[in-house]
């Protein structure tokens, strides 16, 4: 009796909770170029691709106290790649997050824990799969135009096929500009360490010797290429600039350079992307 | 005769003061030339502080913005923070004149909040970070908020020397520092302020590169 009327209680909260909560949808939409697909050393293996890359959702930010705020929304994305086709993705994912606030407005340090839950559909579906990203984050603004913003999150992905299992540790820190109104700059270093998967021509005994995994694949074409499951470290830097279209859209730009090491074997990745953004 | 001797008192006060009363119009420009709005012009003094403020005064939020976005009112007078968003709003001030907050609510809190102090106020929201506004808190019932032809009109303004100063919410620097001399009479004078203006930085609702107002 005494537990019936406590969970009636609980669920007359949680509606009067969704009651006043409060809706967020958003949608981004363009273009990604990545001058390395392949996570390749040698520039002969190098493949690059650009991609047309979606996300749309909805989200909801409930206020619980002053300080603290449950996010939680769902969200589908997908991409869609010019050349490699084995690579487009589609896939649903749910996130939940809190955000605690020391104190009021926006100049206040914040701290996020939040995760993502998603599913991954490959064309190639042998690479489809689950994935889950635990993110902690925190923030604090310098000025009314600076904020330092920094975080360490848990990457994992499971495939029914476990040669794609991945885990990846990621460290960040941003740097965010308001030049004006209308424009924001960032930028950013990001420390990545974990496994990463590189396609290479065989024979590559040098890479053989210390992958975890290898697999034969035709994602990239003949030749046939063997992809090298292995562990890297990431040491990437980021710039991206938001120019405010609209009260409700954005243009975003944005460019990663990425070095990833795993002795002997090093590669690069030029990421550029180009987005619309919305946001109601 | 007791009557009408009164009566021709108060006409003549009546009709002495209308004759002495005069407007001001400023003209508020950056130093670029461009008009600006949202600039407070008012009398920083000069026979103003026997006037009552006037009652109350309104700062509405719609569509997750304050409206308007700068509002000047005489000290002494109390403002409602009506919420017309079927969504809560908590609205907070830091600011020395004013710090006060009223904590997430909906529909219209039940007391107004009195400004008792001279001194300009930032409102903000602790759910929108976008959501910023302005209430200039002065110590005399002539002034006026410029339009977006950079334009304000000072009425009824009584005759005799004031010092007109400008506020905006961008302004470098001090309204002392801008202060101008103006005599009043009958009439409409016209005062031009230039004023140099700080970069406006306002929290952006548009997505920016981080989550904003939503983290």
């Amino acid at each position: 009796m005494h537990t019936r009327v406590t969970l009636n209680i609980v669920l007359l909260i949680l509606l009067s909770s969704f009651a006043r909560a409060e809706w967020r949808f958003e949608g981004e939409t363009g273009m990604v170029y990545n001058s390395n697909l392949s996570n390749s050393d040698r520039s002969a293996d190098v493949r690059d691709d650009w991609a047309w890359s979606s996300d749309v959702g909805a989200s909801n930010a409930l206020q619980l106290t002053r300080d603290l705020r449950l996010n939680f929304g769902a969200d589908l994305r997908g991409e869609r790649w010019d050349r490699f086709g084995a690579f487009n993705t589609i896939g649903p994912g749910a996130t939940a997050g809190l955000r605690y606030r020391f104190g009021l407005g926006r100049q206040a340090p914040w701290v996020l824990l939040e995760d993502r839950f998603g599913y991954d559909r490959f064309q190639d579906t042998a690479q489809s799969g689950y994935d889950n990203v635990f993110n902690f984050q925190a923030g604090i603004a310098l000025s009314d135009r600076i904020a330092l913003e920094g975080g360490y999150a848990f990457e994992s992905f499971v495939a029914p096929n476990d040669f794609y299992d991945r885990q990846l540790h990621r460290v960040n820190a941003n740097i965010v500009f308001d030049v004006t109104s209308s424009l924001q700059f960032t930028a950013g270093y990001i420390y990545r360490e974990g496994d990463v998967i590189s396609y290479a021509v065989p024979p590559r005994p040098d890479i053989a010797r210390f992958s975890i995994e290898r697999e034969d694949e035709d994602e990239f074409g003949q030749p046939l290429r063997t992809a090298y499951k292995l562990l890297g470290r990431t040491n990437a830097i980021s710039v991206s600039a938001a120019y405010q279209l609209t009260k409700y859209a954005s243009l975003q730009i944005g460019y990663e350079y990425a070095v990833t090491v795993h002795d002997p074997l090093q590669y690069e990745n030029h990421i550029v992307s180009a987005n619309i953004a919305v946001a109601y | 005769m007791r009557l009408s001797r009164g009566f021709v008192l108060f006409t003549t006060s009546l009709f002495a003061g209308d004759l002495l009363a005069g407007s001001l119009e400023v003209i508020v420009k950056d130093d670029k030339g461009r008009s600006v709005s949202d600039a407070v012009a008012y009398v920083a003094a000069g026979g103003a502080a026997s006037a009552a403020p006037k009652k109350q005064a309104v700062v509405d939020q719609r569509d997750k913005q304050f409206v308007p976005y700068v509002m000047a009112v005489q000290v002494g007078t109390a403002v409602s923070f009506p919420n017309s968003d079927n969504i809560r709003h908590h609205v907070y001030s830091f600011s020395p004149a004013k710090k006060f907050e009223l904590p997430l609510y909906s529909g219209v809190p039940a007391e107004p909040v009195v400004f008792d102090k001279v001194g300009f106020i930032t409102l903000g929201c602790n759910i929108h970070d976008w959501m910023i506004a302005y209430i200039a808190v002065l110590p005399t019932p002539y002034f006026q908020v410029t339009r977006q032809d950079g334009r304000a009109v000072l009425k009824d303004l009584p005759a005799g020397q004031h010092t007109v100063r400008v506020w905006h919410p961008a302004l470098k620097g001090q309204p002392e520092g801008f202060a101008q001399q103006v005599v009043a009479g009958s009439g409409t004078k016209s005062l031009m302020f230039t004023l140099p203006l700080k970069q406006d930085v306002r929290a952006k609702r548009a997505p920016g590169l981080t989550s904003g107002g939503y983290r």
